[in-house]
């Protein structure tokens, strides 16, 4: 139905993160991550110090006091905070585009991924887990094969997609997969991998709706996130929207009921912060 | 698809294959038909059926029945099984084994490789000393395609990334540009063959690991009966046979008895 050799030739076509980028998500994943490497990285990427520097006196960044240097700018913030600008201002060309086939306009999957990336800010304090730090570029990109699989989905396969879904109850993961022979999980998992990014970022992309697959915890979080973005979206546009998340997931993440219904509003609040904070939508 | 087409088709899929397409598949049917109709440029999966109907059986009479199979596969796929073999069904079947050397080894649905290859690169890790030993490995399945595509050992990146671990990919796997090619040397160890799980299936010898994992789903009771009745008699009294997650001889065959490991679960013949 879909040549997949050419899907993934597309796949591995999309322009390069920066190195500076893909270094640093090594960088914030490895136990030996040093503020000295950090800061010696950003130094040598202007347009990142410059990114760095205006954030961190901005006026929501908490503190009075300017800060002139990237050692400064990096110890304010920290190591995270900082991985999060670098891989959401390299994200964002790309994840701005319209993909028509998912019903994304303009800016759509960026708001979609910015939600995700901060439900995985926050799901360390609902979950009671270690979360590895790359949980947020998993969550930010975890759609990131919609943009290459959509250029392939033309209205006779949206057709049968929908047909699917309808007939079979499968959901759209399980309906491409059946139909396609590739999911939108798997096209970007290939992606992260084009972008070299480290190895548990593309399974928690790859299985971010069918986590069980991925035997790992980041693909119990990336699908999380997602649930918990689909929550932010939902309560923003006044809908009402029930986490869909197996019970396996849940008890591996050491989820109740009780934390999900807190988790949603703590998400949406904090969602809107960061909007107001980064002008990040 | 038009009701007739459609009851057209999965008469002619049954009578053929015992693959059984219940109604509310036409928009299956149709996407596969579609993909054919390009490939054989026919236009439309209408000017198939057309051609189907008209002509005696020939070489699109059998693409129709490929190209309705599924083909769903991956490398170690639900890994259970291969926990089960690695820790239980090989370590006891070579202590039995051992005054022999042999072993034999069926995949009855083995699309296009990943089962087989894993079988063997599980060997290749935990059981080297089974590599010198006499081992035959049959692997079938009904569709000539994929089969070649299984005898080439070539695979995208997609399929390699669905559930072979990296180490494994750089041991036993050598990079062609875009493509991976299984080792040679392991993948010459795996005779290929067409078969139709549902017609003859002389030429298999008696057996001790068999794998029809997730393939009776796709066959009626009676189908399933007797696909199960025939496996007993190739069997090995202590042999072992593994079906899919969502598969069970419970109700269809009597003389199977479930063994569970840690979860997953096997089937073995019960005493006589």
């Amino acid at each position: 139905m879909i040549d997949l050799d050419r899907l993934i030739e597309q796949a591995n076509e999309l322009a390069p993160l920066p190195a500076s980028t893909v270094r640093l998500a090594e960088m914030v994943g490895s136990p030996d991550c040093h503020l000295d490497d950090v800061v010696e990285l950003i130094s040598f990427d202007q347009a990142l110090t410059a990114r760095l520097l205006r954030a961190a006196n901005s006026a929501t960044s908490g503190s009075a006091i300017r800060v002139g240097t990237v050692q400064e700018a990096v110890t304010r913030m920290g190591t995270a905070q900082v991985f999060a600008l670098a891989m959401s201002s390299s994200a964002r060309p790309f994840l701005r585009a319209r993909v028509p086939a998912y019903n994304l306009g303009e800016g759509a999957l960026w708001r979609h991924s910015v939600a995700a990336a901060v439900a995985a800010e926050i799901v360390p304090v609902f979950c009671q887990i270690v979360v590895p730090p790359e949980t947020f570029t998993a969550a930010l990109l975890h759609d990131v094969g919609k943009l290459v699989m959509g250029r392939f989905l033309n209205p006779e396969i949206l057709g049968f997609i929908r047909r699917a879904q309808e007939i079979d109850h499968l959901d759209r993961l399980e309906a491409e997969a059946l139909l396609l022979n590739v999911h939108h999980g798997e096209l970007g998992g290939l992606i992260a991998q084009h972008w070299k990014l480290p190895p548990c970022v593309v399974l928690g992309i790859t299985y971010h709706h069918n986590p069980d697959q991925g035997r790992h915890v980041i693909c119990d979080l990336t699908c999380l996130s997602n649930q918990v973005a689909k929550f932010i979206e939902a309560g923003l546009d006044g809908r009402q929207f029930n986490f869909a998340i197996a019970r396996e997931t849940a008890q591996r993440l050491g989820l109740t009921p009780e934390t999900l219904t807190d988790l949603g509003p703590f998400a949406v609040s904090r969602y809107s912060q960061v909007c107001r904070r980064y002008n990040a939508v | 698809m038009n009701p007739d087409d459609f009851d057209y088709i999965r008469n002619y899929v049954r009578d053929q294959s015992a693959i059984v397409l219940e109604p509310g598949k036409e928009y299956l049917v149709e996407s596969r038909l579609q993909i054919l109709a390009r490939n054989q440029n026919l236009g439309s999966p209408e000017a198939i059926i057309k051609r189907l109907r008209s002509d005696s059986p020939n070489g699109l009479h059998r693409k129709v029945v490929d190209a309705m199979t599924t083909n769903e596969t991956s490398f170690f796929r639900d890994l259970h099984p291969f926990e089960a073999l690695r820790k239980t069904i090989l370590p006891e079947l070579m202590a039995r084994r051992a005054p022999t050397r042999q072993l034999n080894f069926w995949c009855g649905a083995a699309s296009t490789g990943q089962e087989p290859y894993s079988v063997l690169m599980l060997i290749a890790e935990h059981f080297p000393e089974l590599l010198q030993w006499n081992i035959t490995f049959i692997a079938t399945d009904l569709c000539g395609d994929v089969l070649a595509r299984a005898r080439s050992g070539h695979f995208n990146q997609l399929e390699v990334n669905r559930g072979l671990p990296a180490s494994l990919l750089v041991k036993y796997f050598v990079q062609h540009g875009a493509h991976w090619e299984f080792r040679e040397d392991l993948r010459r160890r795996v005779e290929f063959r067409e078969m139709n799980l549902a017609k003859d299936w002389s030429g298999l010898p008696p057996l001790d690991i068999v794998f029809l994992r997730n393939v009776l789903i796709y066959f009626d009771v009676e189908v399933k009966k007797t696909i199960l009745a025939k496996t007993r008699k190739i069997l090995r009294p202590d042999g072992y046979l593994l079906l899919g997650g969502a598969e069970t001889t419970f109700n269809l065959d009597d003389a199977f008895a479930r063994v569970s490991f840690d979860k997953t679960t096997c089937y073995r013949m019960k005493p006589a």
